[in-house]
């Protein structure tokens, strides 16, 4: 009985927009270009025979695949749903993409403390627009807690400031 | 058969410290199963020093523990924030977080308990009772076997998907892809390194998984953080409904004889068990439409045939000294460094050893069941806490796991990476589990199918000679071409009749 | 196991030792750095594992370092690093501080045939490391199924043609046997697999004709009755398989081992390079250590600085020079 209430249990707060024409041919570019890139890389390496294969000739099939279902897909650009599109949101995710790169390139060199409260503050504050009390205490506590869970207690090596 | 050397494994199993350290580790081995991308293996090396000074039955019976308590534990995450940390859960995730979502987590999450606990206990009788006869079957499979058997697992890939096809397959294609990215198997050369000896051994697949479902959901929601909330739905129970355990029931006997046998192979038998179970499932169900969006039974074969491979993986170690996976390599290294040898003359050599880890499994299986229904109820609050601050702990959580798992912050620069592409993959229609599912496979595929050709000496009618390849290739064509055909000439045929009675 | 925490070490060590320092600071040279040496080591030393938890480095690593943490008065916290043969966790390591708080494992074959196969400018060389201590030599043994109709290295290669299954492209193994058929002008096709256990089991499971593997891989198949030992590629008979005859008394001069061994960054001061030594060196007669070493067949390799560098570019160069002769190319050539 409970897969009846799939869709009408509860009200989706605001469908997607649906993408477009345009994604939706996106959607099949992607995997032809990504193919066509892969295949040219794969031509330079060796690609044997069937009975010998080479380095390459696997990847060239993989990259084959791609091309040839991609292509599938943009003949069927009408048809093909479940595309959405990109909404001024985008612009938090690229920020959000940004921060953790930068929390993975300073991990190591500064040790995991300082990145994870700037992280946590960062996301907190400004992503998910909690107080300044609250994201003190969060960005704190959470990044202590992960200290005693990780370092303390399951003594995972991680790089860190502070030595207990 | 001699009972005795079985009952010795009770009587050591029942000593005081030997009941402490299987308590321990369970509980180590569920609580980082629900810590995503800090891995079995990974926390098994790191508490290696603790075992020294252990009786080595005390010592593997803990570091066994947290192998399979992180099979439970990993369900909790893949449910509740589709974060699978293992290859094994990432099938549970695509139904079990459809039904988080529908406020069904506790039900769900009390059925992969129930299937776990189920699947597990049913492959350690069948362990106890055929060990000894089964190690052969490890060996019979050969490279050849294999390539065919990972064939069989990417077209089963397939019927994962619940959207367009055509996509499935696309996605499935960008994971091959990824898994070519390393050093050639066979050759050396490297593929797409980009001159870095950081992806010369490739890329881990729990940072595939991480990334493509965990960072990549969590970048989503970021998208649409402004989209009024949904109510939080009811979290229901941890107890199952009538209704879900009769469908539940048949999945989980099919899913653990599924994963009892695939489990005994060591080179990736235990990721396929789950993803057979689930398309055993799919292609059994009068509605198999209902997959991909919150079937109980997609949730309930997956997980009991992923424990009961988690078990059957022991065969190898205990019997051959073959170690299955990565996380059987560590344990593999904690019996030696106790000075005992696992292969052929364990079982008579060190009969405690044997039977001490065997009969603890019965145990911890029976802990975890414990554990895990009240902890459900702890769990599922998880989802009541604001999507924006679950969203950065969650986020930084998972990239110290993804670090954990080679100690290098370049990998937590691919998961973000790959958070992207998952991110973008969604935007775009695409569905993340056939492309990680593919990714696993397609490494095991290319490197079984070139080393099939070089002992072949380049004959691939060869496949087609050896009985058990013979077989396999016979299932392959049997799901893969004349299930569908039957199926489509039989729904002809309903429509063709169906027709002269419309008016 | 410690964390390994990442005090200001710079800065706390140069402040206790300023009064010192001034003193020193006439001697020239290396400045304040001797006196806080003196007492080196006074905090834990990270020691990273450039391999995979559970393997023979792995292993070696944790027994050695276990016995060497007495010897040191602090403990040493291990990390695994895998990636390309050891060479992403030893190339951070030479990036790294050289202040002797970061010790790594390294073995042989990342020098001596990595290079035959993998063709990169940036290698590692063992001139950017200080060799601590030498630890091990592990010969490889040539192993057959035991129903196989081969009873002598005459037998196997004039057999008309064989498949060969390695631990991988680039290991000793895969060199030995290459070696082996190339000189013996048989016609055998390489099967690399991905790890010793892959390739142990096919040959198990009578899928390939014959593997050449470390002893930790094998001896307990052959000891099992499971698999037969044809033949050692060292130079002299192994302890522990005192029947099997060496490659060179058979009329084929193939010698190929794995070595391990605990390095230090090549800038490491003399002072704190000679507390380390020496404490690895007390380690190496730890009996818990030796058991160790015993029950995973290794033989033990303890030599200086000099005669382990000097060994490891000879390996080098005869490895080049014996592919070369023999025609091979292991891998896709570089």
């Amino acid at each position: 009985m409970a897969e009846h209430e799939t869709d009408d249990a509860r009200p989706e707060p605001e469908a997607p927009a649906p993408g477009g024409r345009v994604l939706a041919a996106v959607a099949g570019a992607v995997p032809v270009v990504l193919g066509a890139a892969a295949a040219w890389l794969s031509l330079r390496l060796d690609i044997g025979t069937l009975t010998d294969p080479g380095p390459g000739l696997w990847p060239l099939i993989v990259s084959a695949l791609l091309v040839l279902t991609g292509a599938g897909i943009l003949a069927s650009v009408r048809r093909v749903e479940g595309t959405e599109a990109f909404t001024r949101g985008a612009i938090g995710v690229a920020a959000a993409a940004v921060g953790l790169f930068v929390y993975a390139s300073l991990f190591e060199v500064i040790g995991f403390e300082i990145p994870s409260v700037l992280l946590l503050t960062a996301w907190l504050r400004f992503l998910g627009r909690e107080s300044w009390l609250s994201t003190a205490l969060l960005s704190v506590g959470v990044t202590a807690a992960a200290y005693a869970l990780f370092i303390l207690t399951l003594r995972v090596p991680l790089p860190h400031l502070i030595a207990l | 058969m001699d009972l005795s050397p079985v009952l010795t494994g009770f009587s050591v199993v029942f000593e005081p410290q030997n009941l402490l350290f299987c308590l321990l580790g369970v509980t180590i081995g569920m609580l980082i199963g629900v810590l995503p991308g800090l891995g079995p293996a990974a926390t098994i090396a790191i508490l290696l020093p603790i075992t020294y000074n252990l009786e080595p039955v005390a010592a593997v019976i803990m570091l066994a523990g947290i192998f399979y308590g992180a099979q439970y534990g990993g369900t909790i995450t893949s449910v509740l924030l589709k974060l699978p940390g293992e290859a094994s859960t990432v099938v549970t995730a695509i139904d079990g977080h459809q039904l988080a979502k529908r406020g069904e987590a506790g039900s769900a999450l009390g059925v992969a308990a129930i299937a776990s606990f189920i699947g597990g206990t049913a492959s350690i009788i069948l362990l106890s009772l055929v060990a000894p006869a089964l190690a052969g079957v490890a060996l019979a499979f050969g490279p050849a076997e294999y390539t065919v058997l990972a064939l069989i697992g990417i077209f089963l890939v397939g019927t994962l998907g619940s959207g367009s096809l055509i996509k499935s397959a696309a996605a499935a294609g960008a994971g091959l892809l990824l898994a070519t990215v390393g050093l050639d198997p066979l050759l050396g050369t490297p593929r797409f390194t980009f001159g870095t000896d950081q992806l010369a051994d490739g890329i881990d697949f729990v940072i595939v998984a991480m990334g493509l479902f965990g960072v990549g959901e969590i970048l989503y929601n970021l998208e649409h953080r402004d989209r009024p909330q949904a109510a939080v739905p009811a979290f229901g129970r941890a107890i199952p409904s009538r209704v879900q355990w009769l469908r539940s029931r048949l999945a989980i006997l099919r899913g653990s004889v599924v994963g009892f046998v695939l489990g005994i192979l060591p080179g990736g038998g235990a990721t396929m068990s789950s993803l057979v179970a689930y398309a055993v499932e799919k292609r059994s169900a009068k509605d198999p439409s209902r997959f991909g969006k919150g079937a109980i039974e997609g949730v309930a074969g997956p997980e009991a045939a992923n424990n009961a491979a988690a078990t059957s993986s022991f065969i190898p170690l205990l019997t051959l000294g073959i170690p299955a996976n990565a996380t059987m390599a560590v344990l593999f290294g904690a019996l030696m460094l106790q000075g005992i040898t696992p292969g052929p003359a364990l079982m008579t050599e060190h009969p405690d050893v044997f039977w001490g880890v065997v009969n603890s499994m019965y145990l911890g299986n029976l802990l975890l069941l414990a554990l895990s229904i009240p902890l459900i109820g702890v769990f599922v609050r998880m989802l009541k806490i604001r999507p924006g601050i679950l969203a950065p702990i969650t986020i930084v959580i998972t990239m110290l796991g993804v670090y954990s798992i080679r100690n290098n912050a370049f990998d937590m620069v691919l998961a973000v990476a790959l958070g992207l592409v998952g991110y973008a993959m969604r935007k775009l229609g695409f569905e993340p589990g056939p492309f990680v599912l593919a990714f696993v496979l397609g490494s095991l595929l290319e490197g079984s199918f070139r080393r099939s050709m070089r002992i072949f000496g380049g004959d691939v009618t060869e496949f087609v000679q050896r009985p058990l390849s013979a077989t396999l290739v016979g299932v392959l064509v049997l799901t893969v071409v004349i299930i569908p055909v039957l199926r489509v000439v039989r729904a002809r045929q309903v429509v063709r009749a169906a027709e002269p009675a419309e008016p | 196991m410690n964390p390994r925490p990442f005090t200001r070490r710079g800065l706390l060590a140069g402040a206790a030792a300023a009064p010192v320092a001034a003193l020193a600071a006439c001697n020239g040279v290396q400045g304040g750095a001797d006196a806080a040496e003196d007492d080196f080591p006074t905090r834990a030393i990270d020691f990273t594992v450039p391999f995979d938890a559970g393997g023979s480095s792995d292993l070696l690593s944790r027994a050695v370092c276990l016995a060497a943490e007495e010897p040191l008065g602090q403990s040493i916290a291990l990390a695994n690093k895998p990636g390309a043969n050891g060479a992403v966790g030893l190339k951070e390591l030479v990036s790294g501080d050289a202040d002797g708080y970061t010790l790594a494992l390294a073995v042989k074959s990342l020098f001596a045939i990595t290079p035959l196969v993998v063709d990169d400018p940036d290698a590692v060389a063992i001139d950017d490391f200080r060799i601590i201590a030498t630890l091990t030599n592990e010969a490889y043994v040539l192993v057959v199924h035991a129903d196989s109709p081969y009873q002598s290295l005459e037998d196997l290669v004039a057999a008309p043609s064989l498949n060969y299954g390695t631990a991988g492209v680039g290991t000793g193994g895969q060199l030995s046997l290459a070696l082996l058929f190339g000189l013996a002008g048989t016609e055998a096709t390489d099967v690399p697999f991905d790890g010793g256990a892959p390739a142990v089991t096919a040959l198990l499971g009578q899928e390939i004709d014959v593997v050449s593997g470390s002893l930790a891989e094998t001896m307990p198949q052959i000891e099992a009755g499971a698999l037969r030992p044809l033949t050692v590629f060292s130079e002299e008979r192994n302890v522990f398989l005192q029947d099997a005859p060496t490659a060179t008394e058979a009329g084929y001069p193939v010698v190929v081992d794995q070595r391990r061994m605990v390095v230090a960054p090549s800038e490491v001061s003399d002072t704190v390079a000679g507390a380390l030594v020496l404490a690895f060196e007390e380690a190496r007669q730890d009996p818990d250590y030796q058991a160790f070493l015993q029950d995973n067949y290794m033989d033990v390799w303890e030599v200086d600085d000099v005669e382990a560098r000097a060994h490891l570019s000879e390996a080098a160069e005869l490895y080049a020079q014996n592919v070369a002769d023999v025609g091979l190319a292991l891998g896709d050539g570089s």
